[in-house]
């Protein structure tokens, strides 16, 4: 499945996208991110206590925001497209 | 006197005359402030049924009671008039410092009457007021005026001006303070062009007081801390700016594309976003007064066809030359954008005025001969001459000074303007963020994304969640932000602070401001009264009814998360009129009427 990094999370993966292999859903999806990226991935991604979704992450399955989805059990499949974005604003 | 100098100077241009009079203390109470106490000075003077672009018609520069404090982001100031572009209430603010130093000065705003027989600024220094010609500056950019006047008066002067295309009638003719900050839609800059009045140059050096100082400190001490601690407002916007908005509204299908005709995903979005602007072409951020966001962008290309500088692009800016005219080169984006800003120009309506041309001529509407060359969509080259030639008032240019409407209107194909009410709508497709469609067709201005702004929750989550595809609970949720919004713009605040701060901040620093015991609820019921003056105004100006262009509400989005998708516009209108109290043509009741406190408009 293909990751798009936006914005401060391109600083800290250096690439604007990625393939993963298939996760099951977003929590298994934030796992391997964070392993992947390490310690400031984890930070950016997570709550503090590390169970949920933190207020600095947007995560979109093709466009959608997971928190119209299911959060963390979001059900993935391996043609998605996710995007990963800090929380920004405009206007 | 409490968070205001309790003066307004009251300027007739056709005879030369200069009066002080006091404030309206009642309306300053009741309509807080900037936009809402200048709206109200203006129906209260003016017939709705004016011509804009008439001698008759007022212009008013209006600061908010928290302007120039200590406040959050407190710099704003509001310019109001009949707008030229739409006909409805014209009410643009600006920050940058123009509008803490008009109160410094000792005024809380100024009511310009009637025109000058030759181009005159007016110049304030403290108690010192004078009408002062401005035949040499007649002709001069934004920059250029900007730049005589200070040499004139003194660098410490602050300066809010137009350049040509305000003295030529451009319908989207902006005013402009320390140069690059705009009030920017709806066209009052032709307004003033109108008036003969090139420029308001201000220094002042009295204070901004407060009703109870240390509780406002208290007060402005939590607000700031807050809006500092906020991902946005302390750190986001600061870093990424508005641009930064390009790929996440993209990726959620809310992008429009190449005059909306494609949907709303642009392939090439990335490459016009926020991260690209930070990486090639970005100086340095910048902020206004007294504020810690520090949004703007100081920004130089410094090689090739489109080399230049200046500030921005903004996120709407910048999507109006971009995916709206399917361009893909930055570079180009930001000269264009450089150039509204020089001259004095709206860029969102800029560059969808373009984008439509360019939709007219692709499709054979517009001939070939009345552009000059063969508009085509994702020109780079052609966003940028055609705004210069609308600026310049040059060939097709003056076509294009129309707007999108009448412009596609003298071609016959009026459905094909992306606005309502004649103003052209921003970078967010109602197809997708069925709130955003809802805010559209509502806005007492015409197309616009700060008279309410529920992209925020519709799409990045703040303050609450809500599902974009889903009109449940929106015209309450509308309702409200447009209510809260209009508090905001008429305290003197800037917008970006709902980025950490909600209504008990605000209306704090309100409270401690002008010494008030109102509620959160009484305080916020003045930004409700507000939007229901200007709704009466628009009324009696013989406004058309509040709807969306045909292509939102009828041609499907072709792809993205929306696909498939209109807007849902009457799904959402009923229910909105109902909750403000309004009968179902949209009309106030007069039970609405007698709760707010307001009494007719031009009767």
């Amino acid at each position: 499945m293909n990751v798009k990094f936006f914005a401060t999370y391109r600083d800290v993966t250096r690439v604007k996208q990625t393939s993963i292999p298939a996760q099951p859903d977003i929590r298994a999806m934030l796992a391997l991110l964070a392993e992947r990226y390490g310690a400031t991935m984890r930070a950016m991604l997570y709550t503090p206590d590390g169970t949920g979704i933190g207020e600095n992450a947007i995560i979109l399955v093709n466009g959608r925001n997971v928190q119209h989805l299911g959060n963390m059990d979001t059900p993935l499949s391996e043609s998605d497209t996710i995007c990963v974005f800090p929380m920004v604003a405009g206007g | 006197m409490n968070a205001w100098t309790g003066v307004i100077l009251r300027v007739d241009l056709s005879e030369g005359t200069i009066k002080r009079e006091p404030l309206n203390v009642q309306d300053a109470h009741d309509y807080v402030g900037a936009r809402g106490l200048g709206t109200k000075y203006f129906c209260d003077e003016v017939d709705p049924k004016v011509e804009p672009l008439s001698p008759e018609n007022n212009l008013i520069f209006m600061t908010g009671p928290l302007t120039g404090t200590g406040a959050a982001s407190a710099g704003r100031y509001e310019v109001v008039a009949k707008a030229p572009l739409t006909g409805t209430i014209g009410a643009a603010n600006a920050g940058g410092y123009f509008g803490p130093e008009l109160k410094y000065a000792g005024y809380d705003g100024i009511i310009f009457e009637k025109a000058s027989k030759k181009p005159v600024y007016l110049y304030i220094n403290d108690d010192t007021v004078e009408l002062r010609d401005a035949s040499t500056l007649w002709g001069k950019t934004v920059y250029e005026t900007t730049d005589s006047l200070n040499e004139e008066c003194g660098e410490s002067f602050r300066i809010a001006c137009i350049g040509p295309p305000g003295e030529n009638g451009c319908l989207f003719a902006g005013v402009l303070n320390d140069k690059h900050r705009a009030a920017g839609r709806g066209g009052l800059g032709a307004v003033m062009g109108v008036k003969k009045l090139k420029a308001v140059v201000v220094r002042g050096t009295g204070p901004a007081t407060v009703a109870r100082p240390e509780q406002f400190f208290d007060a402005l001490t939590d607000a700031r801390a807050k809006l500092k601690a906020h991902p946005v407002g302390g750190t986001g916007l600061a870093a990424l700016g508005t641009q930064v908005l390009v790929n996440i509204i993209n990726e959620s299908g809310a992008l429009p594309t190449r005059n909306w005709r494609d949907g709303s995903v642009f392939p090439e979005a990335d490459a016009t976003g926020g991260e690209a602007l930070a990486e090639k072409y970005l100086v340095k951020n910048k902020g206004c007064f007294g504020c810690s966001i520090d949004c703007g962008r100081v920004t130089k290309v410094s090689d090739g066809p489109f080399k230049s500088s200046g500030e921005g692009p903004e996120y709407e800016a910048g999507w109006a030359y971009g995916a709206a005219c399917g361009v893909s080169d930055l570079a180009a984006i930001c000269k264009a954008n450089f150039l509204c800003n020089e001259y004095g120009m709206d860029p969102i309506t800029m560059g969808s005025t373009i984008a439509c041309a360019m939709e007219l001529s692709e499709m054979g509407a517009i001939p070939e001969s009345d552009i000059g060359f063969a508009l085509r969509f994702g020109d780079a080259h052609a966003i940028v001459d055609l705004t210069e030639a609308t600026a310049k008032g040059e060939g097709f240019g003056k076509t294009l000074a129309l707007g999108s409407y009448r412009m596609a209107e003298k071609y016959g194909h009026p459905e094909l303007s992306m606005s309502v009410k004649k103003q052209e709508m921003p970078a967010y497709d109602g197809r997708a963020l069925q709130g955003m469609a809802l805010e559209y067709a509502t806005s007492n201005r015409g197309g616009c994304h700060v008279r309410g702004y529920l992209t925020s929750p519709e799409v990045l989550g703040v303050p609450v969640k809500v599902d974009p595809l889903e009109t449940e609970g929106k015209p309450a949720l509308l309702k409200l932000f447009q209510d809260l919004t209009a508090l905001i713009d008429s305290a003197g605040l800037c917008l970006f602070t709902t980025f950490g701060l909600g209504l008990p901040e605000i209306a704090a620093q309100y409270r401690e401001a002008v010494g008030t015991d109102e509620t959160d609820e009484e305080i916020l019921l003045k930004g409700e009264r507000v939007w229901n003056l200007e709704k009466h105004f628009n009324i009696a100006a013989g406004v058309e009814k509040d709807t969306l262009p045909p292509r939102l509400l009828r041609e499907k989005l072709p792809s993205g998360p929306a696909a498939g998708r209109v807007a849902e516009l009457y799904s959402m209108l009923g229910e909105y009129y109902e909750l403000r109290g309004w009968n179902a043509e949209g009309v106030p009741t007069p039970e609405k009427d007698l709760s707010l406190g307001i009494k007719s408009v031009g009767q």
